[in-house]
């Protein structure tokens, strides 16, 4: 096993050495510098020769590289090129805001998709099959930033009973009662997709459960349809809906991004947006190198609990 | 799998209901759109005022205004030397109280308050404003009149409430320096530049700044020309316009000066909000040549691409008549505005077609010209493809090409553009001579037109190199003729400022420098 840890984490190494190198290049090869950017369109060749030098891109490439890598395993990230601040800051509150929005929107998706197949079901009536097919199609046809803009404009707009947008004003800890309301539009809009998604799964999967037998024997034994699907078929078929809501995770953090430009929500999909824009490197980097680390990370960890549980496993990654 | 014989679902799935039930009811405890509206209708003191912006300060380019931040932040943190009222170019004091030449124009002696401090609550001197000048000519902050800057050679400063500044050569443009440049507390200045702290002399002090989202202002309760109304301001940095708009209608901002054209048409016709149109920092909606292109070699070509400008379609269907049409970049206040010149190119499709049958017919064929112009906005969008249908009038093929924002400020500065571009300039509400000693575009020296003339040359510094008032309508004619016979740099239209703010926000200005000042502003009861 540790042979086969070695070498796993080793790849892995490699991996995210290569994956930095790109990074870096890719960065360097776009359209676009930054010193320019920041010297602006009426700047002299010497302003934009001093600012060049303060941020060290007078360096040849290679020494660029090295003293970034330097920085990265020592953890610091250095200051912004555009976006002001330190990388490190603007990245943990970007992904505080991001995580925050996701996992509300996550909560909204299951609790819905619960409530909805579970009425479904119990019910039984075409009419609220058809409603929901209908809900279903709609919330996964219409394009995220669509619903975020109408929701805008009916609930914050022409009726405004939420705000339109941004983080609550004394952050999400210090009042609840107008965090939920902050949250409410950005989450919903992000939701609606995931929320069709595992409604279907998890209506499809109690139909399945009905079907099996032991739902017969109750039915003999005069145990109402209602009773049957709440006591036992939803909880046989919740665990595979687990596995279908942890999938959506990925979905959302994508989706976030749509999300958050509409509703100002200062977000990592805002601040890669603003970065790429800006050809700010130390923010962009980062954050690419951050979503190689953690697919690689995902990857390792599978890896080795997969052959911590299977010994041909290991035997086969080390020969 | 058989059945559990004692469970509790009932409870759990309505344990779960009930929670989602309660997301919403929780509403009930307290609105975030009640605390966020302010029902008022008298002025008050106090309050905080909420403006909305696009793009978030860049600590380095504070002083570049180049985003809509960095403008509010510089208007409210600091004091300049003098004023010019936005209709005219006729200085006021500030922290300067007057100024005079001496008789050959290379010194300007300027008296100074001696009751301003710094939010430090360090006193003002006259080496604070020798230290300002300085940080202004150091080419680290790439800053408008860096030049300008740079030529004051000398200062006095042996009066701690009087600077002589000394000049190698008169420069007209020179009060335009005074007014463009805050005066900056030089002790902080390395804070300045990694966003620590601003510190000035002005109405608002800075109080905390969360990068890409929100910089928070508090009132100088010891302000020399008095305390503010407002107790603070916060700007929100909503990158997307439309954010913005939607945020003004539900009561989370008082203000915004992002706001679409179209936007502003439809809140101009809601009581709840007013429009505020600012004449006298505008900028310029421009296309440029380059004069090596083999086909823009050729004056009479960029002559016809000039008369053959719909430059009225473009004012009233594009910035909804918020602008006028021009061929010169002067607004009527500036001493080197002409409306018979600025009527040069007027538009004159049958102008504009004679003059390409008569290249044509010299064997000179117009081939498809390019058309680069920054991606991304639907105004550049409109105006660009009203270009196109403009030029095909002539015989012109336009071929659009958007571009990054940052991909047309590199080719700008590299003079790569490789036809015609479509972009905006300023600096025409100044001295005309901060527009072409420092607006790039305009630079007779080097600029991206590639077009240099010893006449536009000799015109440019004529105008420049003299005393601000002993700079004649000669002069400014001779430079008007160069810019219309060189045609590198064909105006289309003034765009005038705008605001839009809630009916509750009073008392707003804005300066020349398209910075607003909020010392008056006040949110009303």
């Amino acid at each position: 096993m540790t042979r086969y840890l070695i070498t796993r984490v080793s790849s892995a190494l490699l991996v995210l050495l290569i994956a930095s190198i790109g990074i870096f290049a890719l960065l360097r090869v776009v359209p676009g510098d930054p010193v320019e950017i920041l010297a602006g369109p009426d700047s002299t060749p010497d302003s934009r020769a001093a600012i060049r030098a303060e941020l060290g891109l007078d360096q040849p490439f290679f020494t660029q590289y090295v003293r970034w890598l330097g920085d990265l395993v020592t953890f610091d990230l250095g200051p912004s090129y555009q976006l002001g601040g330190s990388v490190a800051d603007l990245v943990v509150a970007g992904a505080l805001n991001t995580i925050v929005l996701t996992l509300t929107a996550l909560l909204i998706a299951a609790v819905g998709a619960l409530v909805a197949s579970t009425l479904t079901v119990v019910l039984d009536k075409p009419w609220l099959n058809n409603l929901l097919a209908a809900s279903n199609t709609m919330a996964v046809a219409v394009p995220t930033f669509a619903t975020a803009l109408v929701l805008v404009l009916l609930f914050a707009v022409q009726n405004p009973m939420l705000p339109a947008g941004g983080t609550p004003p004394d952050g999400f800890i210090a009042r609840p009662d107008i965090t939920v309301q902050y949250l409410l539009l950005p989450a919903i809009a992000l939701a609606l997709p995931a929320w069709a998604a595992l409604t279907r799964f998890l209506t499809e999967s109690l139909h399945s459960q009905l079907r099996q037998p032991y739902v017969t024997t109750a039915r003999a034994l005069g145990i109402s349809r209602r009773r049957i699907v709440l006591t036992q078929a939803l909880r046989n078929a919740l665990p595979s809906s687990v596995t279908i809501l942890g999938l959506q995770f990925g979905t959302l953090l994508g989706g976030a991004i749509l999300v958050e430009a509409v509703f100002a929500w200062p977000g990592l999909g805002r601040l890669i947006e603003q970065g790429i824009a800006a050809r700010d490197y130390p923010v962009v980097q980062v954050l690419l190198l951050l979503s190689v680390v953690v697919f690689v990370l995902t990857q390792l960890t599978t890896d080795l609990i997969h052959a911590w549980l299977d010994p041909r496993v290991r035997l086969q990654g080390v020969s | 799998m058989s059945p559990h014989p004692r469970s509790r679902p009932h409870s759990r799935l309505a344990a779960l209901a009930a929670a989602a039930l309660a997301l919403v009811l929780v509403s009930g405890c307290s609105s975030a759109v009640d605390e966020l509206s302010k029902a008022s209708a008298e002025p008050q003191q106090g309050g905080t005022l909420r403006v909305g912006t696009t793009a978030d300060v860049v600590p380095a380019n504070t002083f570049t205004n180049s985003s809509d931040t960095g403008d509010l932040l510089v208007g409210a943190v600091y004091d300049t030397l003098i004023d010019y009222p936005l209709d005219s170019l006729e200085p006021e004091p500030r922290l300067a109280t007057s100024w005079e030449f001496n008789p050959d124009g290379t010194e300007l002696t300027l008296q100074l308050r001696d009751d301003v401090t710094f939010h430090s609550g360090r006193a003002f001197t006259s080496k604070d404003v020798e230290a300002s000048i300085k940080t202004w000519a150091d080419p680290l902050w790439t800053v408008q009149l860096q030049r300008t800057a740079a030529g004051v050679t000398g200062f006095d400063t042996s009066d701690e409430h009087a600077i002589t500044l000394t000049f190698d050569h008169p420069m007209s443009n020179v009060l335009d320096l005074l007014d463009m440049m805050p005066i900056i507390d030089a002790e902080s200045l390395d804070d300045v530049r990694s966003g620590k702290t601003w510190i000035g002399t002005g109405p608002f002090a800075f109080e905390s700044w969360q990068p890409g989202s929100q910089l928070t202002l508090v009132a100088n309760e010891d302000y020399w020309d008095g305390a503010p109304l407002l107790d603070g301001v916060d700007i929100k940095v909503i990158p997307d316009p439309q954010a913005q708009v939607a945020q003004l209608r539900s009561g989370q901002l008082d203000m915004t000066s992002s706001a679409s054209k179209r936007d502003i048409e439809s809140l101009s016709e809601d009581d709840r909000f007013s429009v505020q149109e600012w004449k006298g920092a505008e900028a310029q909606l421009y296309i440029g040549a380059n004069v090596e292109n083999k086909a823009l070699r050729d004056v009479r070509v960029r002559q016809a691409v000039a008369y053959a400008l719909d430059r009225d379609r473009i004012v009233e269907e594009v910035l909804r008549g918020s602008g006028r049409a021009i061929t010169l970049p002067w607004p009527e206040y500036s001493p080197a505005y002409d409306a018979d010149a600025d009527a040069t190119y007027s538009y004159d499709l049958q102008k504009a077609a004679a003059l390409v049958e008569e290249v044509s017919a010299e064997g000179g064929e117009v081939p498809t010209l390019p058309l680069t112009y920054p991606s991304g906005s639907p105004d550049y969008d409109a105006v660009a493809q009203i270009v196109q249908s403009d030029l095909a009038e002539i015989g012109i093929t336009v071929e659009l090409q958007p571009v990054e924002q940052a991909e047309a400020i590199k080719r700008l500065i590299g003079g790569e553009f490789e036809g015609l571009w479509l972009l905006q300039h300023s600096y025409a509400q100044f001295n005309p001579s901060t527009l072409t000693v420092s607006a790039y575009p305009f630079n007779a020296d080097k600029n991206t037109s590639g077009y240099l003339d010893p006449d536009y040359q000799k015109a440019a510094e004529t105008a420049w190199e003299k005393k601000p008032d002993e700079v004649t309508e000669e002069d400014y004619a001779a430079l008007n003729q160069q810019l219309l016979d060189g045609s590198f740099l064909l105006e289309i239209a003034l765009i005038y400022s705008q605001s839009v703010t809630s009916s509750q926000v009073g008392g707003l200005e804005l300066s020349k420098r398209n910075e607003f000042d909020l010392s008056d502003a006040y949110l009303a009861e």
